[in-house]
């Protein structure tokens, strides 16, 4: 077996997006989404230092400083979906995803 | 050797968790996975030498939204949520399919490219010979904090501002409307 | 001091904006906007005296703002003669406009945002004045716009001023919208947006190319004036200017006599080199000629005060670029606008503090004998109005006469109406002073005069206003780039005789009258109802959309008319067929059966829109996975 290569963390990245995107789109748990959101997130993150690492520039930093603001992003993204998880709940007395369709013109 | 071993456990880790997380019934077992999931990507990116952002990773995920997502899930009374089977099938299959087309769309050409041996579209870099030789292996902190204070000082200020932002417009966002004495909503 | 000290012209205002946008208390509010602008005050004359004693052009660029390519935007800023005094001028007057509305605001609940508003309308300004680069000096003139709105619009419980507001930000977006494409076009053109660039600049290399069969320097200078069109209030866009009345007093003198409406004459000053190579310079003149001559007409007819001071304004904007558009540079306009700042800030502050003086009332017919009631206020006042009629050595005189001296020597016909209007100038100013300052009060309570506060800078415009052009205006042409130029005898003697004629004739017509009672023989309808270029613009840009959603619902009706006809011939046909084949099968195949596929089709269209979050994102995803696809094997 060779060395690790780009390709091993990539495809491990690819594969996370996948379960992330499988959570998004199946689950009707506004929490669960948010999990999977946060997983589509790492995966990502897991991009932007594997392409740092193997990159030709690692001296730049450029792949760790944009994982963290990815990072910091991806926390007030959450603090404000949960808040809004909890608005909603108070609301509709619900986090179900299908019975939350008033975008829907009835 | 060693590398390789270490990749596949927490691959298999950060795969299984991920996995976890987005079917269990129970919520807060989910949540548990999650925070499996963040711990093992945490690993590789300690694998990676980027020991700063592994410690984020622990900090910011693991600490901060790990609890938060156990507060919110205590606030709306929900511990169990939906049931998958309820989804129904057509739901599932279109999910699935999608879930597994996009991935595919990102790794098949890599593996196409590979057979047909053409220059890939990106040229990628075999391993850096300067990280390979341990030669900057030497903790990136240091390194870190000079350019995040230096050149990307300003974005790093807007950041925390967005932060602020987030802060307070999570409470506002959250906060229970109250009733004055006239009986009106004061909003948030 | 360096030039780098240049951008704290514009960035002092805008730091007094910021700090006052959240103030309560007006009096602190007033008190840092008034510190912020007396620095920039203090800073642009120095800068004044830096331009004076370089006399070219010096340039400071601060920051990339774009770098696309080779292509780069940068926030530069531009140190010559013009700019300084621009900067010192609007400064200036802005600082007198700020001590007044500290007086003249002091009782608004508001006043700490309207100072927020000024301000942040001063650094616009000053923004606009000092860039070196299309885009920013675009950017500056928006901002101007916005706080334009805002400050017109200020008492928005008032209807009419919620509508001026609205009315002044759209009129001028028309324009906006030429001067956009300007831009645009200069950057495709010349690769650059700076103003002086070491000689790679846009005025410094003028771009050769043709667009569209015309001249790519004419195509530009076209669009640019678009803008200066609509922001200087020129014929056909002038019609926000006097609505734009409905604002506060102080608002008035600052956007629609000293600054904001210079800046579409400033912008073609600036831009000159581009009018020069485009030959447009005589649209420009012919353009500012109607305007001026127009708009003094309707200002004959007016009777709010302050109208009457806009119509001129409208008129004197006519004249600068009457100015500008006959002379080898863009000194002569440019020398006007200046006395014209002055002279016009004090009249319209003037009248605010008459108008304040006559517990709000804004009817000419309803004022009379102020004269001695408010004794500094009057003074001050005539000052103003004699530089308006370009009274013999006021500084309008002299700035006047460079006008008509440069109109004179390109376009004879030119000359003639710019004299005309001048005439009418005299003619309207002295009705105005007859109705407001002689004779016996005709309101219900008696005048006052104001506190000092309002009146000190109107003296100390007075003073400018009288003095500023038999002092400073030899030097300030010829810093400007003027060529000494001849003093033909008849333009002096017409000059003389306008103004005094004029004058003279107001008085003949006004002074014996019984103005409360009679009619106004000047005031004819056409003139009173502006030549009905509001009702022109109802009756023809609003017909245009009635016409359009006429056409629209006829198109419509004419597709219903053919569907029906469809439906009705299948409907023959089904019948038809029905009583010699089979029912069903004829029902099956095409009534019933096609209305059943309709409306199964139709039940999948609606099947999208479930309202359901995650049948949303599987679109994106499958959206997404199409892209992808596409990028990888498709491309190529």
């Amino acid at each position: 077996m060779s060395n690790l290569t780009l390709e091993h963390y990539l495809i491990l990245s690819a594969v996370l997006l996948g379960i992330g995107l499988l959570g998004v789109f199946t689950r009707r748990n506004v929490i669960v989404v948010l999990f999977s959101i946060e997983i589509l997130f790492n995966a990502a993150n897991l991009n932007f230092i594997a392409f740092w690492r193997f990159g030709d520039q690692p001296e730049a930093l450029m792949g760790p400083i944009f994982a963290l603001f990815a990072i910091a992003v991806a926390a007030a993204e959450v603090a404000v979906g949960l808040a809004l998880v909890i608005a909603v709940y108070r609301h509709f007395k619900t986090v179900d995803l299908e019975k939350l369709d008033t975008l829907k013109e009835e | 050797m060693i590398e390789q071993v270490a990749f596949y456990i927490l691959s298999a880790v950060a795969v299984l968790g991920a996995l976890l997380a987005v079917s269990r019934r129970n919520l807060v077992h989910g949540v548990f996975a999650l925070l499996l999931f963040f711990a093992a990507l945490s690993g590789l990116f300690v694998m990676l030498l980027a020991d700063y952002v592994a410690a984020v990773q622990v900090l910011v995920y693991i600490g901060a939204v790990g609890i938060l997502l156990l507060f919110t899930i205590m606030l709306t009374e929900h511990v169990t949520g939906d049931d998958l089977r309820r989804l129904g099938v057509r739901g599932w299959f279109w999910g699935l399919l999608l879930a597994v087309a996009v991935p595919a769309v990102l790794i098949l050409p890599a593996v196409l490219n590979e057979k047909s041996a053409k220059a890939a579209p990106i040229v990628v870099a075999q391993g850096n010979p300067a990280l390979a030789n341990n030669a900057t292996q030497a903790n990136t902190v240091k390194a870190l904090g000079k350019v995040l204070m230096e050149k990307y000082v300003v974005p790093l200020e807007v950041l925390a501002l967005l932060l602020t932002a987030a802060l307070i417009g999570a409470v506002a966002v959250a906060h229970a409307p109250e009733k004055d004495a006239s009986g009106k909503d004061t909003p948030a | 001091m360096s030039t780098e000290k240049l951008a704290l012209i514009p960035l002092l205002p805008l730091l007094a904006a910021v700090l006052t946008c959240g103030m309560r208390c007006g009096r602190r509010a007033a008190a840092v906007a008034i510190g912020a602008m007396s620095l920039s005050l203090a800073i642009a004359l120095v800068m004044l005296a830096n331009a004076w004693a370089h006399g070219g052009v010096q340039t400071v660029s601060l920051a990339d703002w774009l770098v696309v390519g080779a292509a780069k935007i940068q926030f530069s800023l531009l140190l010559d003669p013009l700019s300084a005094c621009m900067a010192a001028m609007v400064t200036f007057v802005g600082l007198l406009i700020f001590i007044y509305s500290s007086g003249y605001m002091k009782d608004d609940p508001r006043c700490a945002r309207f100072f927020c508003y000024l301000s942040l309308f001063a650094a616009g300004m000053l923004g606009l004045v000092l860039a070196n680069n299309l885009l920013l000096l675009f950017m500056s003139w928006e901002i101007v716009g916005v706080a334009s709105y805002l400050l017109i619009g200020f008492w928005f419980h008032k209807p009419a001023a919620a509508a001026a507001g609205k009315k002044a930000f759209i009129v001028t977006r028309i324009g906006d919208m030429g001067f956009l494409i300007g831009i645009l076009l200069a950057f495709t053109q010349a690769g650059t947006l700076e103003l002086f660039d070491n000689g790679n600049g846009l005025l410094e290399k003028i771009p050769t190319g043709v667009v569209w069969g015309i001249g790519a320097a004419k195509l530009i200078s076209l669009f640019l004036f678009c803008g200066a069109i609509g922001k200087s209030g020129q014929l056909p866009l002038h019609v926000w200017l006097p609505d734009a009345m409905e604002g506060p007093t102080p608002v008035s003198a600052l956007i629609h006599a000293a600054t904001m409406v210079a800046a579409g004459v400033f912008l073609v000053a600036r831009t000159f080199p581009l009018f020069v190579e485009g030959q447009t310079l005589p649209l420009v003149a012919w353009v500012g000629g109607l305007t001026a001559f127009v708009a003094a007409l309707i200002a004959l007819g007016q009777y709010d005060i302050k109208r009457i001071l806009a119509y001129s304004t409208v008129s004197q904007l006519g004249l600068m670029m009457v100015g500008l558009g006959t002379a080898a540079t863009g000194a002569v306009g440019m020398f006007h606008l200046f006395t014209h700042a002055f002279f016009k800030a004090l009249l319209f502050l003037g009248a605010g503090s008459i108008i304040h003086g006559c517990h709000e009332e804004q009817d000419i017919r309803r004022m009379g004998g102020i004269a001695r009631a408010m004794p500094i206020t009057t003074a001050a006042y005539l000052c103003g109005a004699l530089a308006l009629v370009a009274f013999p050595f006021t500084s309008g005189y002299f700035s006047k006469d460079a006008v008509l001296i440069s109109a004179y020597g390109a376009d004879r016909n030119l000359f003639y109406l710019c004299a005309l209007t001048s005439l009418i100038t005299a003619l309207y100013v002295t009705r105005q002073c007859v109705y407001v300052f002689i004779g016996t009060h005709r309101g219900a309570q008696a005048p006052h005069e104001s506190p000092p506060v309002l009146t000190a800078p109107l003296v100390i415009l007075a003073a400018f206003a009288l003095g500023l052009g038999g002092l400073a205006g030899n030097s300030l042409l010829a810093k400007l780039g003027a060529k000494h130029s001849e003093h033909p005898f008849a333009v002096i003697a017409t000059s003389w005789a306008v103004a005094l004629g004029g004058m003279l004739l107001g008085w003949v017509i006004y002074a014996r009258r019984d103005l409360g009672r009679t009619t106004d023989p000047l005031a004819l309808s056409a003139l009173a109802n502006k030549f009905y270029f509001d009702e022109l613009y109802a009756a023809t840009v609003g017909r245009l959309w009635t016409a359009l959603t006429w056409l629209v619902v006829m198109l419509q009706e004419l597709l219903a008319g053919v569907c029906e006809l469809g439906v009705q011939l299948t409907q023959a046909t089904g019948q038809f067929f029905a009583r010699s084949v089979d029912v069903r099968l004829i029902d099956e195949l095409t009534m019933d059966g096609l209305a059943r596929r309709f409306h199964k089709g139709g039940e999948v269209a609606t099947g999208f829109q479930t309202g359901l979050l995650s049948g949303y994102l599987r679109w994106i995803a499958l959206g997404a996975l199409a892209v992808g696809v596409f990028v990888h094997w498709l491309w190529k």
